[in-house]
């Protein structure tokens, strides 16, 4: 073992040592109290605002019953309205709302063909310019938050004088 | 609770070095301890039971109001000179003992709170918690090595604070190196 192992163990021991030695930290006063008071305000509210665990059996188990049922109820209903509704787009009254969404729809994509075509009409240079332009602004707010972080959070510093 | 709350309190401060926010993660614990009481009642390892929940709840709260804290300590290195762990270790060769017990504690959980959490937490883990290396890398989401350099480099600062507080010996101290982990 070499000798900075060596002293890496006996450091570790010996600040093992000083921490275990500490007592344990006294809670506040006032930790007790909170406590008690959050129980008491749990304890005053009604049974359905609490935890489903809490509830009286005489709730939980018909709930629990009614949420698996819901289950296969769903897919059986959604299977039903599946079928309803390719019935209804077949109607006169619903084709042309439907018409309408995909004009709407039509026209949304042809709007981004133009910018799409406005974007090819900036020179690439410009583009480059504009890339740049927001990474140098990115990297400016990454400095910024770093010495930030760094004046929040100071090195403390020890001149020879505090040492000796 | 009465029995518990001091440990269970310790253990959330000592890792946020915050005792407001130890209180509220120590109700928290009692909260829960309250909802499962029925099996904890008879149980043995109540205590047990009490200070993983809190050491549990304390990083849940750590790891989600700090990101910024992994973020920047991820990067480091390990270049603590052989002089320098020399200096720390000797901090504790003439431990004063006049002080009053009560001052001395107060020196030692001030010194404590004053390591960044880079080196507070992953140090509190490894030597109250006797959780082993690999396991506060998992926790903390850090590598191995990290959590390593940032115990070594915790316990250097933690000397030479210590020192500077008047606790252990001011010969171990005269190399600025003792107290420079704290910096970093």
């Amino acid at each position: 073992m070499s000798s900075r192992d060596q002293t890496d163990e006996k450091l570790e021991r010996l600040v093992g040592q000083v921490l275990r030695d500490q007592p344990l930290r006294r809670a506040p006063a006032s930790l007790e109290a909170r406590v008690l008071g959050e129980l008491a305000a749990r304890a005053r509210l009604p049974w359905w605002r609490r935890g489903i665990t809490t509830w009286p059996v005489a709730v939980r188990i018909p709930v629990l019953v009614c949420c698996a049922v819901c289950v296969p109820l769903v897919w059986v209903l959604s299977l039903w309205l599946a079928g309803h509704v390719v019935d209804v787009t077949t109607h006169p009254a619903v084709v042309g709302p439907i018409t309408n969404v995909l004009d709407a729809g039509r026209t949304v994509a042809a709007l981004g063909t133009i910018i799409a075509h406005i974007f090819q009409s900036i020179p690439r240079e410009w583009l480059l310019g504009g890339v740049l332009a927001t990474a140098t602004v990115y990297a400016a707010l990454f400095a910024l938050l770093a010495a930030g972080y760094s004046l929040l959070w100071p090195r403390p510093r020890y001149s020879k004088a505090q040492l000796t | 609770m009465r029995a518990y709350q001091d440990m269970v309190f310790s253990t959330a401060v000592r890792l946020t070095a915050n005792p407001a926010q130890a209180e509220d993660i120590s109700q928290e614990v009692f909260l829960r301890a309250y909802e499962g009481f029925d099996h904890l009642r008879a149980s043995p390892k109540v205590g047990g039971w009490l200070k993983t929940v809190a050491t549990n709840l304390t990083l849940n709260h750590l790891t989600r109001h700090r990101k910024r804290w992994r973020l920047f300590s991820e990067v480091f290195s390990d270049d603590s000179r052989d002089e320098e762990l020399e200096s720390a270790a000797a901090v504790f060769d003439g431990v004063v003992t006049e002080l009053e017990a009560d001052e001395r504690r107060a020196r030692v959980e001030k010194a404590l709170e004053r390591l960044p959490d880079h080196q507070r937490i992953p140090l509190v883990l490894y030597h109250y918690e006797e959780m082993p290396y690999q396991d506060i890398a998992d926790r903390l989401g850090v590598s191995l090595a990290k959590v390593k350099t940032d115990i070594l480099r915790g316990r250097i600062a933690m000397a030479g604070l210590l020192a500077q507080s008047g606790i252990g010996s001011p010969d171990g101290a005269r190399h600025p190196s003792a107290t420079r982990g704290a910096q970093s």
